[in-house]
């Protein structure tokens, strides 16, 4: 029995998962460390499926590239074979600029304040809109700064896939 | 090597015991060891809940003769005296490893900025609420910043709101904020694993540059924190 997708990628070295995310499109992943590189790797389909099962379905001829409103009336008048299927293509601009055909799509990121952490659907949020909404939550004090990926960002900053949010909770001071 | 444990308060008597006892019986440590206790409170009555101390005095001068008489090997010095901006450069010198053990941001901030300017120096500096706290490492080597200092991420710290304890009142000292023991044991356990792993085991500091837990929910969290572009 083969390894799992997950076991092969834990074998590889950061620097060789950073590269597949770079052919994969995944960015962000320079400053991540090798789990949550693995974790946004195994979200994401392999392109080589991707590309090969549509290849098989194009040499088939079962599938056509569709234009948006065609009928099988005009198909007739231009003699050319109607279309029976179409495909979509589906990618968000704010979620993921650099979204592919056969990419998943994920609305959770992780998201952290002290010690406290987990995966929320805040992906196209603002992060001033997600201090508020987690606020509760994560125990997020109204003046804490956000900072996405190990960088300060100011509370408009859109959350895109890839992302990790962390929430600055202040020092404890006694002792 | 010469290590300063800044505060015997719950959290800097909690360190000394298991941090002296490491320093003198680990074949890691080498060479001579110093441990200077710092500190100009006196342990009080009220303070036994949380602070281990064998008699009523000044706590470094106590706890140092406590500590002289069990660790032999070690050299032990006391200074009965708050860090202040007057003395800090007699007591931290290049090379130090200082644990910061106090209860007020304003004394954080003046070991922070004087270790800015040094050019090796390792602190390991730690503080809670009641049932939460974080512990951070601030180290410098040859010059450069390795990890952030104690206030790049933290504003509360670099415009403390609170006084050190040599600029407050009586009634200010006195009114002390309910604190756990067992909040503070855990501070001085992950100072511990910090200076471990940075100083022993020499991993990268900058993956539990700060280490966030929280002992209600069960939870630790080290964090990721490159220095500040100065």
């Amino acid at each position: 029995m083969g390894k799992s997708k997950r076991a092969q990628l834990e074998e590889k070295t950061v620097a060789e998962l950073r590269a597949i995310c770079k052919d994969q499109g995944i960015t962000g992943m320079t400053k991540k460390r090798k789990d949550v590189i693995i974790d946004a790797l195994m979200k994401t389909r392999l392109p080589k499926q991707t590309a090969t099962k549509s290849a098989k379905k194009s040499a088939s001829g079962v599938v056509k590239p569709a234009g948006v409103g065609h009928t099988a009336k005009l198909a007739k008048q231009a003699n050319v074979e109607p279309v029976t299927r179409a495909e979509f293509q589906m990618s968000s601009v704010l979620t993921k600029p650099s979204a592919k055909a056969g990419d998943k799509c994920t609305t959770a990121i992780q998201v952290s304040c002290g010690a406290a952490s987990g995966k929320f659907p805040v992906i196209g949020k603002t992060v001033g809109a997600v201090a508020e909404f987690l606020r509760e939550v994560l125990n997020v004090d109204r003046l804490a700064e956000g900072m996405v990926n190990g960088d300060k960002v100011e509370g408009s900053y859109v959350l895109k896939e890839g992302d990790t949010l962390e929430f600055l909770k202040p020092a404890g001071q006694k002792g | 090597m010469n290590i300063i444990i800044a505060g015997l308060g719950g959290v800097g008597t909690a360190l000394t015991d298991p941090l002296c006892r490491y320093l003198q019986y680990s074949i890691e440590i080498p060479g001579p060891v110093t441990v200077k206790f710092v500190d100009g409170d006196n342990y009080e009555d009220k303070n036994y809940e949380r602070q281990s101390f064998v008699s009523i005095g000044n706590k470094a001068s106590i706890k140092a003769a406590e500590s002289k008489r069990r660790f032999d090997r070690l050299n032990i010095e006391a200074i009965d005296e708050y860090i202040n901006e007057d003395n800090i450069s007699d007591i931290i010198t290049e090379g130090s490893i200082v644990f910061i053990c106090v209860d007020n941001h304003a004394s954080r901030k003046i070991i922070s900025d004087h270790a800015s300017k040094m050019h090796d120096v390792i602190i390991i500096s730690g503080g809670n609420e009641f049932v939460d706290g974080n512990v951070q490492i601030y180290m410098r080597k040859g010059g450069s910043e390795i990890t952030p200092s104690l206030t790049d991420y933290h504003p509360e710290i670099r415009n403390p709101s609170d006084r050190s304890p040599e600029e407050m009142s009586c009634e200010e000292l006195s009114e002390s904020a309910p604190q756990l023991l067992f909040t503070n044991l855990t501070v001085a356990n992950i100072m511990c694993w910090v200076f471990f792993a940075a100083v022993v085991n020499r991993k990268d500091p900058v993956n539990f540059a700060e280490v966030y837990f929280d002992i209600e929910a069960m939870s630790v969290r080290p964090t990721i924190r490159k220095p500040l572009n100065r």
